[in-house]
């Protein structure tokens, strides 16, 4: 059909209809040709990292949203909301609160919901309650949370006590950031460069550089120092601890409880932001700041920023008003009478401990025995009446500390009267410190000293900060950490972070960023920090071992052991220790016309058994445990295994060979080839079905005019049929 | 009209052309591993049961659906599932075409092992197999050339039509019978000259506890539905050649164990050769596939008795043997993508020219592109496999559409059945009157020895929707589980690719089915055959006509096609 010289086609022909798709298999998947490109390690940052990433563009919020990117401050307004905001997205691991609901405390205190309400702003310290599914598991009446889990470790993260110190909640705001924006986000590449989690917090591998991957370390070196503290390809620099594993924050979330408060004194930082440092705080107040809560002790119900002398001695520092050895300061803030206020003479003389008003002191009797303030608390029976610590001179006074304090002493996940934060942190600003108890003496040291100074070492590795005893700083009295440690035996740390109290908004991000993953570690560790400290230090998981199998040592039948060697002096759980295996067989998806190949099945475990043959470690005499993997004999493929050993407490464990990697063993078929009898019958079962049938067929279709009844002769004459097979064959 | 229909002579020709398109390489190369992998004699319980279940009935729908139709897939699907529903006949010539393209390359690798085997290239002194294979498949000059020597082979052997099919068929499937019984019978004295017969006894011996694994039994039934090409609309191509009182059922039975048959016979020559002189031999048999035929069989066979006649004819026997299975499956491969050109009127000659073109040049980058080195070093072609990922799943969409033809037929019977008073309405009634419809209308139509009762029904209505879904889940479950990057859809072996080009290709074929209905239909129908399609949706088409008639509007078509039909 021609019309003005073109050939309109009324339809395509059928020639093209079957033509078309055979183009669609030329182009079929070139998309496989991808090779993998070796990115050049160049010297500038573009040349490794995204441009979001060498800019500090968080991925969680808008490029232009200075507050969620770290380059402004939050407010207690805007913490209180975002919040809110991530509870709601991640309704399956967060849960918010304000306060405590109250109830009667451990103490037989009644309290409600406004005993933890700020003295001036009334409000409640908001926090969050963080782990895996926590809609589930107990309801704590009194705290008001859900997600108590008898077998998960706690965690405690205190931002704020002191309301001007503003990165000590900026830092812990970021945590509650990375755990929304990693959770379930596995394999986030965080730096853009290709890789993942190649580089989690701390010197991973041990070689004493904190740039796991190396790529801050190759650049040019007028890139190094990104934060600008002096130290190349340093804690907090762009490049260094940059790809943590989102697995492992995971993990973390899923098996810890993490309560998080960003800013217990709410008070205090709202009365430091609007009132006593006007914006920008790091100019009006450069050296200084409000440090303490709100309590009203004078006829003003705030403190007057303009009084030369503050006799009234407005508000409380939270961090002297634990009860611990409350009061005693020990030689460090004079004067040394606790409970009171700097006389107004010495006020005009200059000498002031208003800063650290540890709270009045307590005028109750506690106990009800007539007598008050007889039996302080530090850990000892003062009055020898077999009670401990039963009348307190005072502390606690605070609705902020007992907030902590109700916290503390009414979350017992599993019923044994000890509370359930075994690692508690806490962020103060500044210094540039991780401080450990005690606080309240010098020349003294905790039973726990030496692992207390490890995980402390850790962390100060982590973040290039210095690692001290508390009272070596200087002695301080009724601080967060000695009363953890000394009444709940938690393993507490001060972070003092930074490099001033209003920390220059610039310095936000890069400072958050640097202490992140202290955060972390201590829930880490919140299963048991004293025994992982032992083991670390002793090294002595490396004295165990598991036996590699060779393939002849198989047995013929049954089970596969597996051994694991343990040294003696590892505390091991028997129970609780276990090999895990899996194994790789050829998968159904095998292609005719490709290669072998596998499919992996998942991990399964086995119960040891403790044998009667003893080992030999490098650290002396072992136990082998024993494990039988249970592989069938007819199982062809291989088998892969490896031991996960639980320490006796139960909480940690270790994986042999190191995490991540599994011996592997060929398993050949080890069961009979069958049996004569068995065989010839079903020779000629089969034979009779196809050889016999088709036999029929064909006569039925070479008789096709004769009439054939199906179903008689079918029978009849399958034993012709497969004797004729069977000479046939044999 | 009668002179111009094509017709096999006998129905021993239909039923050899039948087996060779059930049997192909199938047999002889999956067989053996799938028995290995999945506990010998225990792979036999599952494999026969859905024989019966799955494969034979199929078979029995499609032979009754071509002998109704007298067309190919196309015409098939336009007569009996409507006007709306051709591009599913489109969609079965397609997958079936597709792959023809990376097939025809598989059956070159056989004719080259042949030659290789005749010369004794493979049983000389210090031979390693895999640097054979590895020189053979990086050589894409060699590759081109037994490709291209196999779709000559197949276009000769079909150009004349059902009775060259007929007769190249008869002659291949004999010789193939004859090879596999001179094989099994050396492998069973390799096997027996140790003493024990011990690659029979694994492949006979029923482990009752692996019976229990769903594993096992899904593998026989991908086995017999790949292994049969059961539902894959290559026995509605050869029923279009049937004569006219055809015994479908009877066919349709002989067919399919017929081919279980040579299963067994190649199935126990592979593992009895291997069994006798491989010390680890369930780990060979176990293995890739291609590995196993190619590289294990050729060491094992050069071992044989009677050196040097015994190896030589082994192996040569073999893949000679291997090569006519692979033949047969090409031939009707070709055919029904021919049928399908001819039944649009196109000339037999023009089609066969036609498709033949097509597979060689969309078969090339199967053939070199993409030869990789596995993990242990054996060569393999990418190309073809991701071809086989992408189409060898889309086969088993060709067997849902026929039994939705018969879903769609059943239904429709019934609903114009109460209309007209004649069937019970309700629930009941459809059960009584809709279910059965098919098989009563087309399969039980006086021509079989044997009628076919209540329980193909059940097979079709039941057994095929819950037996379809569980080879599909447990395929995509599988992939899903095993595959990195499942869901990439560059990764070749994903499966988004894997949607997305049948995506693609069902949207194109749904698209041109308007196209494709508006061509005449011409069916091959032999004089005096019960050949009425005024029930089925196609009945009312006007464009559907017998070969010599004239379709109204398509006049000027008919004086060539005449020309075409006097010819034939």
């Amino acid at each position: 059909m021609m019309s003005n010289g073109k050939v309109i086609r009324t339809r395509p022909s059928f020639g093209v209809l079957i033509v078309l798709p055979l183009l669609l298999s030329l182009v079929s998947p070139i998309a496989n040709a991808s090779v993998a490109q070796e990115e050049p390690v160049g010297t500038s940052p573009e040349d490794v990292w995204s441009s979001d990433y060498i800019d500090m563009i968080f991925p969680w919020a808008p490029a232009g949203d200075n507050i969620l990117q770290f380059r402004e401050y939050h407010t207690y307004e805007s913490m209180k909301q975002r919040m809110e905001r991530l509870t709601e997205q991640n309704e399956d691991i967060f849960q918010f609160h304000e306060g405590l609901n109250g109830g009667v405390n451990a103490r037989g205190e009644t309290t409600t919901g406004d005993t933890y309400e700020g003295w001036h702003y009334m409000h409640a310290t908001p926090w969050l309650k963080i782990t895996g599914e926590v809609y589930d598991g107990d309801y704590n009446p009194f705290v008001g949370d859900s997600g108590n889990y008898a077998d998960r470790p706690d965690v405690m993260i205190v931002g704020n006590h002191h309301a001007r110190e503003w990165m000590s909640y900026q830092t812990p705001i970021m945590v509650m950031e990375v755990i929304a924006f990693s959770y379930d986000n596995i394999g986030y590449d965080n730096d853009g460069d290709g890789l993942i989690d190649e580089d989690g917090w701390g010197d991973d591998d041990g070689d004493g550089i904190l740039d796991d991957d190396g790529d801050c370390l190759a650049l040019d070196p007028s890139f190094q120092d990104s934060n600008g503290d002096g130290t190349p390809c340093g804690a907090g620099d762009l490049g260094v601890d940059e790809d943590y594993s989102e697995q492992w924050i995971t993990d973390l979330v899923n098996s810890r409880e993490i309560y998080l408060i960003p800013m217990l004194n709410v008070d205090g930082n709202i009365y430091d932001r609007e009132v006593f440092c006007p914006a920008p705080a790091w100019e009006t107040c450069p050296s200084g700041g409000w440090r303490k809560n709100l309590r009203n002790n004078g006829p003003e119900p705030l403190p007057d920023p303009n009084e030369q002398v503050d006799e009234d001695c407005d508000g409380v520092d939270l961090n002297r008003n634990y009860q611990f050895e409350w009061g005693w300061p020990l030689g460090a803030t004079i004067p040394l009478v606790p409970g009171t206020c700097t006389p107004a003479e010495d006020e005009r003389a200059g000498i002031s401990n208003n800063d650290v008003y540890t709270g009045p002191f307590d005028t109750t009797d506690n106990d009800g025995d007539g007598v008050i303030n007889e039996d302080n608390v530090d850990g000892e029976d003062d009055d020898n009446d077999g009670k401990t610590d039963e009348d307190w001179a005072g502390g606690n006074s605070e609705p902020e500390t007992r907030f902590i304090q109700d916290m503390t002493e009414m979350n017992d996940d599993n019923g044994d009267g000890e509370s359930e934060y075994k690692s508690t942190l806490t962020y103060h600003s500044y210094s540039e410190l991780v401080l450990y108890p005690w606080g309240h003496c010098t020349g003294c040291q905790t039973t726990d000293h030496d692992q207390l100074v490890y995980h402390g070492d850790e962390l100060a590795e982590m973040t290039q900060y210095t690692n001290m005893q508390s009272s070596d700083l200087y002695p301080t009295t009724g601080d967060f950490c000695d009363w953890h440690y000394g009444v709940h035996g938690s393993y507490c740390y001060t972070m003092e972070i930074g490099t001033a109290f209003h920390q220059h908004q610039d310095d936000v991000n890069h400072i958050a960023v640097r202490n992140l993953g202290v955060a972390f570690y201590m829930t880490d560790i919140a299963d048991n920090p004293r025994e992982r400290a032992d083991l670390a230090i002793a090294n002595i998981s490396q004295q165990n071992y598991l036996e590699k199998l060779a393939e002849e040592n198989i047995p013929e039948k049954g089970d596969i052991p597996i051994d694991i060697c343990v040294a003696n002096q590892f505390p091991y759980s028997e129970s609780q220790t276990e090999i895990l295996w899996r194994t790789v067989k050829p998968s159904r998806m095998q292609s005719d016309f490709g290669p072998r190949e596998w499919a992996t099945t998942a991990w399964k475990s086995v119960d040891v058994m403790a044998i009667e043959n003893g080992c030999t470690t490098s650290n002396g005499n072992g136990t082998i445990l024993r494990g039988m993997i249970p592989i069938s004999e007819t199982a062809t493929g291989k088998l892969h295994y490896k031991a996960s050993v639980t320490t006796l407490a139960g909480s940690d464990f270790y994986q042999y060979p190191a995490d991540g990697q599994y011996f592997v063993l060929d398993l050949s078929y080890r069961a009979a080839y069958g049996s004569f009898l068995g065989s010839l019958f079903m020779f000629g079962l089969t034979a009779s079905f196809v050889w016999g049938g088709l036999a029929v067929c064909l006569r039925m279709m070479l008789t096709d005019e004769e009439e054939i009844d199906l179903a008689q002769p079918e029978s009849s004459e399958d034993q012709d049929e497969e004797d004729d097979a069977d000479s046939g064959t044999a | 009209m009668a002179e111009g229909s094509d017709q096999f002579n006998g129905r021993m020709g239909l039923i050899f052309a039948s087996i060779g398109a059930a049997i192909g390489t199938g047999n002889i190369w999956r067989f053996p591993r799938m028995v290995g992998a999945n506990g010998g004699g225990t792979f036999l319980v599952p494999w026969l049961f859905f024989l019966f279940i799955w494969s034979i009935p199929l078979v029995i729908a499609e032979y009754a659906m071509g002998k109704r139709s007298r067309t190919g897939t196309i015409g098939t699907f336009r007569i009996f599932a409507g006007k709306k529903f051709a591009w599913m006949g489109l969609w079965t010539a397609w997958i079936s075409t597709a792959i023809g393209f990376y097939y025809a390359v598989v059956s070159g690798w056989t004719i080259k092992y042949f030659q290789l085997g005749i010369t004794g290239a493979l049983n000389g002194e210090g031979v390693d197999t895999t640097e054979v294979w590895n020189a053979f498949l990086q050589n894409p000059g060699q590759v081109i050339f037994f490709q291209f020597l196999v779709i000559a082979l197949t276009l000769a052997a079909i150009w004349k039509g059902a009775k060259a099919i007929e007769k190249v068929n008869f002659y291949l499937m004999i010789s193939l019978f004859a090879l596999l019984f001179l094989t099994l019978f050396l492998s069973l004295w390799m096997d027996f000259s140790d003493g024990t017969l011990d690659g029979a006894l694994f492949m006979f011996t029923v482990d009752f506890d692996m019976l229990s694994e769903p594993e096992v039994w899904i593998n026989g039934l991908s086995q017999s539905a790949w292994s049969c090409s059961a539902g894959m609309g290559m026995c509605i191509t050869y029923a279009v050649y049937m004569s006219k009182d055809e015994d479908t059922v009877l066919n349709a039975f002989t067919m399919g164990l017929a081919n279980n048959s040579i299963s067994i016979i190649a199935g126990l020559a592979v593992l009895s050769a291997i069994f006798a002189v491989n010390p680890d031999p369930l780990a060979t048999v176990t293995g890739g596939s291609s590995a196993i035929t190619f590289l294990a069989l050729p060491e094992v066979f050069a071992q044989a008795p009677f050196a040097p006649i015994g190896p030589l004819f082994m192996m040569a026997g073999f893949f000679l043997a291997l090569s006519f299975a692979a033949m047969t499956s090409m031939i009707s491969t070709v055919e029904l993508c021919v049928r399908n050109f001819v039944d649009h009127g196109y000339e037999r000659g023009k089609s066969v020219a036609l498709t033949g073109t097509a597979l060689f040049f969309f078969g090339l980058p199967s053939a070199i592109m993409w030869v990789k080195l596995d993990s242990s070093g054996v060569a393999f072609p990418e190309f073809l496999e991701v071809q086989d990922h992408i189409w060898g799943y889309g086969l088993m969409f060709s067997g849902l559409f026929i039994a939705f033809s018969i879903w769609k037929y059943g239904y429709m019977r019934w609903k114009s059945g109460v209309e007209a008073g004649v069937a019970p309405p309700g629930f009941r009634g459809y059960l009584g009157f809709g279910v059965s419809a098919f098989r009563d209308d087309f399969i039980n139509t006086g021509d079989n020895d044997m009628e076919v009762g209540r329980w193909w029904d059940l097979l079709m209505y039941l057994a095929f929707p819950i037996l379809f879904s569980v080879l599909m889940i447990s395929y995509f479950t599988d992939m899903v589980a095993n595959t990195p990057n499942v869901w990439d859809p560059s990764n070749p072996k994903g499966l988004s690719i894997i949607l997305l080009f049948w995506g693609v290709v069902a949207t194109l074929f749904i698209f041109f089915n308007k196209f494709l209905i508006r061509r005449p239909l011409y069916r091959n129908i032999p004089e005096g055959a019960d050949a009425d399609i005024t029930t089925l949706p196609g009945g009312d088409d006007e464009l559907v006509v017998a070969v010599g008639e004239v379709a109204p509007g398509f006049e000027h078509l008919s004086k060539d096609y005449t020309i075409e039909a006097e010819l034939a």
